[in-house]
């Protein structure tokens, strides 16, 4: 075999590579290695005009392979792969060394330090390249179909969305209606329609087409396979409490399960054990089934305190985030509360008002019409006391220099805001990772929102984190699109980093069949003799084969032995 | 780059090659449709291209940028064209838009050009340069920026001298003085428009003393400053180019404003100032950094956190509306404020000053159109005929709306207006074929 | 390997792609510092680490080995946390045999958000290598 020629790029990612790590020392410590022929540090790496540059050099110099260290491979091992494969390569020749998360950021505060790791983890890289081979990967078929899971409004526009884009869709809803959330919400702040209106509406669109089927009172209980085709098992709770399980083959599963509302905790700003304390929920479904006199427990209600942020922003409790819709929500059922009813007064306790974008007009009408507006810290929460029917609720407002105002009450609202939901089962399911704010989490924020880290699923709606209804049907748009793309063409891609036996060396133990997950090894008999065999489309690459098997006859392709030892070596 | 010159029939056409047009338009290519993008800029990659780092997980900006626009200006089925607008877009039945692209000619061969400056370092002519936001200037004969795409230079023909030095110093002739603009008629399926937004122009708010004083910046030139394609290779003011210690930041600029006629919450600038900051007290240590804000809006995902990091980082933040800023003579500014807490008037000295400047509606949007109306929402951002369940369709059927164009929004916000937008707009096709 | 590090210990880890490596590479984006000479092998799962490697690298120097494991996050299965396991426990016996101590080799469960963990769990394992290596 012909010597290897490999091209090395190393980034300075405009500094945040170069301001820490010594791009070109770390150049020239590899440019003599074995197999690099060529050598370069660029501004940045995943530019258009140096991939291009990429291409020409491959092609002029007739390389077999490129190593790009720049930032995480999560962010650009794909675009070196294309920039292989534009230039004749095969995208597994390409090899990724991690110098930024890895070293210039982890080790800002060591140059040197940095510098030294960087140079090492490139020469990893090269030792991996000395291996790393062309690899064909096996096409399986894609079934052009989608569960969504949850029928809110997320779920019921990405079905819609899916269905005039000629794919079938199996919509699976929990509950005995659709809607979630949205049917509940009656005025809304932006139309004349209701909640309820705008579900009916998507609702009698959804029954109208021919590809969608809607399956209520239904939960997916188990799950097999992978982007493609998952193989789901669906429990239908069908009249008197019978079961009827319900097999269904998909392409893609799209997520969208939605939040749950915060409930106070017993005795927060004495919920549950204070009369007049009521939830925010509770608030609008009051205000929107009567009329003339606003009444709580056979009395009038003339003052309403509503304190904010409970259940969010806080910095030692379970939430940390802002639930970003409840300022306009809680806003806007107070304006319809001094609308419909006669001597409302309202007082806003809250922890600064974040009506973003367009909603602060709802804002600035709330404050024109006379509402009060009082600001707390949360070292400093407002307390709540009872007097005769009255609840007493006394804030440091810190817009008027911590003075202390106290409001005599007829009703205390609690703005809670979203919360993940509580009952998980199917995001373990389908082992959904979850961020820190406990809601699933995208790949990445800016660069795939609406992916997930297991592949062929995505998300859409509050189920990411706290949403209002235009940006839930946003991302409930945008995960349709990621899904129909996976499955549009009929055809997948699956990975050839597969386990490989050398069969010579084996002589079947059974230990490897125990210990794959997925049910991709079994026994056969060949030329006389009892050996395992891979089964390679069912085969994940997780490598659970290899260090059990008692002979060292099992290497996962591209992470084999001899390539681990080698990098190990690079790296000592 | 820009192929496919004589092509006047695509299946969309999508306006402004900004993150969120960029977005659509790969959308829609990537599953099958041909697309025609326009932007009026010299470059693809809108504002987004030019931003140092985005909040809040404090990625690279043109990290995330790049790589979209090479697939943008790499991908088969999208054709490009830079330094052109459309417009006379009119429907036509059912099933059909026509309309006019005018481009304007940019002197030089983009497929010629090698980048290699050679005709920035002959050109004699030195003007502002509108990319770096008049940090710095720049010559007639210009790459737009470092990281722009097409990676070519261009002729600003309105401050050429015609001398014809940089046709001298060209190594490849890719300079052209010949060119004409173009006009090209055209017919497509579907529009999406995502002609993005204008910042507010501080020059209106005089008392903020903005063209006045020297180092009263926006932020968007603090963004160029920190920018890892940064005009200087320090942060620095601009009137003595001294290293700034005590930096101040004036949030709503130009937002939450009736008396500017702007009255809605622009949604990024309290972020891109709480980022700014952090960037800032990681590249001056000692410097002191203070917000004065109106109330902190950290609404997104992991951006209340983000908020809470800066303040643990000593980032100083305080309540209060500004009322003038006066200049000193040795190029410092007192801020004259409202501290809502106190209530009090209070003046406090800074070394510079950076005004969060606000966003607003592109105008001559609806006057793209011929026959249909294009419907505007109050503040003259694209009206959305149906908010709640269909965000990005517009007055007119077959016409889609993303990221800012309709209104403020956040990066990932915008991208996923764009998901939603090509949905419809695949949806529109693929119901319309 | 080269001259010895007075400052740190030299330690191999191996991370998986989808968990540990996203912790990893965000406690480098949020500038949480841990010892350079922290060198990272990214791999599928924690489950597919072979005994023989972890030797391989204490044989060329390399002070400590940590696994970053996958833990019940793994996107091949439940059975990930018992095989990982029961590999270190198999490689613990292995390095006892040849007199390495086997608190040279750690493992602790990563999820994809744990940097602080990361880092802590860095520095503390430095801190135990550097003074076993004095001893």
């Amino acid at each position: 075999m012909k010597k290897k020629k490999i091209g090395v790029y190393i980034c300075h990612c405009g500094g945040n590579i170069s301001d820490y790590v010594d791009v070109e020392k770390v150049r020239a410590a590899i440019a003599d290695e074995g197999i690099v022929l060529l050598s370069k540090t660029t501004m940045f790496a995943c530019s258009d005009s140096n991939q291009r540059d990429m291409v020409e050099d491959i092609k002029a110099n007739d390389l077999d392979g490129v190593v790009v260290a720049s930032c995480s491979p999560k962010l650009h091992l794909q675009t070196f792969q294309n920039v292989s494969m534009r230039a004749d390569l095969n995208k597994y020749t390409y090899v990724h060394a991690n110098i930024r998360e890895q070293a210039s950021w982890a080790h800002s505060d060591d140059k040197m330090g940095a510098t030294e790791k960087a140079i090492h983890l490139v020469r990893a890289a090269i030792a991996k390249s000395r291996y790393a081979e062309a690899l064909e990967s096996t096409k399986v078929k894609a079934i052009k179909k989608v569960a969504v899971i949850g029928a809110g409004i997320a779920g019921l526009k990405a079905a819609l969305s899916l269905s005039e884009k000629d794919c079938d869709v199996i919509l699976i809803e929990r509950n005995s209606v659709v809607g979630g959330h949205v049917a509940e919400f009656t005025s809304l702040s932006t139309t004349t329609e209701t909640g309820y209106q705008i579900i009916t509406r998507l609702y009698s669109e959804v029954l109208k087409r021919g590809n969608i089927s809607l399956l209520t009172n239904s939960e997916v209980i188990e799950n097999k396979g992978s982007v493609g085709n998952f193989s789901l098992k669906i429990r239908k709770i069908t009249n008197n409490d019978n079961q009827e399980i319900i097999d269904v083959n998909v392409g893609s599963v799209l997520m969208a399960t939605g939040f749950d509302s915060y409930t106070p905790g017993e005795g927060e700003y004495g919920y549950k054990s204070l009369e007049n304390v009521i939830t925010l929920v509770d608030f609008k479904k009051m205000i929107d089934s009567q009329n003339g006199k606003l009444v709580y427990n056979g009395k009038q209600i003339r003052d309403i305190v509503y304190i904010y942020c409970v259940g969010s922003r806080q910095s030692d409790g379970g939430n940390t985030y802002c639930s970003r819709n409840c300022c306009t929500s809680t806003i806007h059922a107070s304006i319809i509360a001094r609308h419909k009813f006669s001597d409302i007064n309202n007082y806003h306790f809250n922890r600064g008002i974040r009506t973003y974008g367009k909603q602060e007009i709802l804002y600035a009408e709330s404050l024109g019409s006379g509402d009060i507006y009082l600001q707390f810290n949360e070292d400093s929460i407002p307390e709540i006391s009872v007097n005769g029917d009255k609840a007493i609720v006394k804030i440091n407002d810190i817009l008027s220099a911590n003075r202390e105002v106290e409001v005599e009450a007829d009703l205390v609202v609690l703005v809670g805001g979203m919360v993940p939901r509580a009952d998980n089962s199917v995001g373990s399911l389908f082992k959904l990772p979850k961020g820190r704010d406990r809601f699933y989490n995208e790949v990445h924020m800016k660069l795939r929102p609406v992916e997930t880290a297991i592949d062929g699923i995505t998300i859409a709606g509050a189920c990411q984190g706290p949403k209002n209804i235009t940006e839930s049907v946003n991302s409930a748009l945008a995960a349709a699109t990621k899904s129909y793309s996976i499955l549009s063409k009929g055809e997948l891609e699956t990975s050839p980093l597969i386990a490989v036996i050398e069969e010579d060396k084996c002589s079947w133990c059974g230990a490897c069949q125990e210990a794959c997950p997925f049910d991709a090894i079994h026994m056969e008999e060949k030329e006389g003799r009892t050996i395992a065999q891979i089964n390679n489309t069912v085969c994940k690459g997780c490598g659970m084969c290899a260090p059990v098997c008692k002979p060292d006859a099992i290497n996962l392709i591209a992470y084999s032995s001899s390539e681990i030892m080698s990098m190990i070596d690079a790296l000592a | 780059m820009e192929k496919n010159i004589d092509k006047t029939s695509y299946d969309a056409l999508v306006i402004g090659a900004g993150i969120a047009g960029g977005e659509a338009a790969l959308n829609l290519a990537n599953t099958g449709y041909k697309v025609l993008l326009v932007d009026k800029e010299l470059s693809v990659g809108g504002k987004m291209i030019m931003l140092s780092k985005v909040f809040p997980t404090l990625d690279c900006s043109a990290c995330i940028t790049t790589p979209k626009v090479s697939e943008i200006s790499r991908h088969s089925n999208i054709t490009i064209f830079t330094g052109a607008q459309a417009s006379n877009i009119r429907k036509i039945g059912e099933k059909e838009f026509t309309a006019r692209i005018n481009k304007q000619p940019r002197y030089v061969h983009i497929e010629d050009c090698t980048s290699c400056q050679l005709c920035e370092e002959a050109c004699p002519v030195s003007v502002s340069d509108q990319y770096q936001y008049g940090l710095i200037g720049r010559k007639a004969a210009f790459i737009p920026f470092s990281i722009c795409s097409p990676k070519a230079a261009a002729i600003d023909i309105e401050n050429c001298t015609l001398c014809g030095a940089c046709e001298r110093a060209c190594p490849t002739n890719c300079i052209d003085f010949t060119m004409e603009p173009e006009i090209i008629d055209i017919k497509v399926k579907t529009v999406v428009l995502a002609t993005g937004f204008k910042l507010f122009d501080p020059l209106d708010i005089p008392r903020y003393g903005y063209g006045k004083f020297k180092n009263v910046i926006t932020a968007m030139q603090m963004e160029r400053e920190i920018a890892p394609t940064r005009p200087f290779n320090t942060i620095l003011r601009p009137k003595d180019g001294k290293v700034p210690d005590k930096i101040a930041y004036v949030l709503c600029v130009g937002s939450r404003d009736a008396s500017v006629g702007n009255p809605i919450c622009s949604q990024i600038c309290c972020m891109y100032s709480i980022k700014q900051a952090q960037l800032l007290m990681g590249a001056l240590p000692m410097a002191d950094v203070t917000i004065y804000y109106i109330n902190i809006r950290s609404f997104g995902k992991g951006f209340e956190e983000f908020y809470q990091q800066a303040k643990g980082m000593g980032v100083n933040f305080v309540k209060g509306k500004i009322g003038r800023i006066t200049e000193k003579e040795n190029g410092n500014l007192i801020l004259r404020y409202e501290d809502i807490n106190s209530g009090k008037l209070q003046e406090e000295e800074h070394d510079m000053v950076i005004l969060s400047t606000g966003v607003l509606p592109n105008e001559g949007i609806s006057e793209l159109f011929e026959g249909d109306t294009l419907g505007l929402d109050k503040f003259n951002f694209i009206g959305q005929s149906d908010a709640l369940a269909g965000p990005s369709r517009t007055s007119i059927d077959g016409v889609f709306v993303a990221g800012t164009a309709s209104g403020p929004m956040d990066i990932p916000d915008s991208i996923l207006s764009a998901g939603s937008a090509s949905s419809e707009a695949i949806s529109y096709l693929i119901q319309h074929s | 390997m080269g001259e010895l590090n007075k400052k740190s210990a030299k330690i191999l880890v191996f991370s998986t792609e989808k968990i540990s490596d996203p912790a990893i590479d965000m406690a480098g984006l949020l500038k949480l510092h841990y010892p350079p000479t922290v060198y990272t092998i990214s791999l599928p799962c924690s489950s597919g680490i072979k005994p023989s490697w972890i030797l391989h690298a204490f044989e060329r120097g390399f002070d400590g080995v940590f696994i970053a494991a996958d833990g019940s996050d793994c996107i091949y299965g439940e059975s990930c946390t018992e095989k990982t396991g029961h590999i270190v426990a198999n490689t613990h016996n292995q390095m006892k045999e040849k007199e390495i101590d086997p608190a040279r080799l750690r493992m602790a469960a990563m999820c994809s958000v744990c940097s602080e963990s990361f880092v802590k769990q860095m520095r503390s394992f430095n801190e135990y290598l550097l003074k076993t290596r004095e001893a």
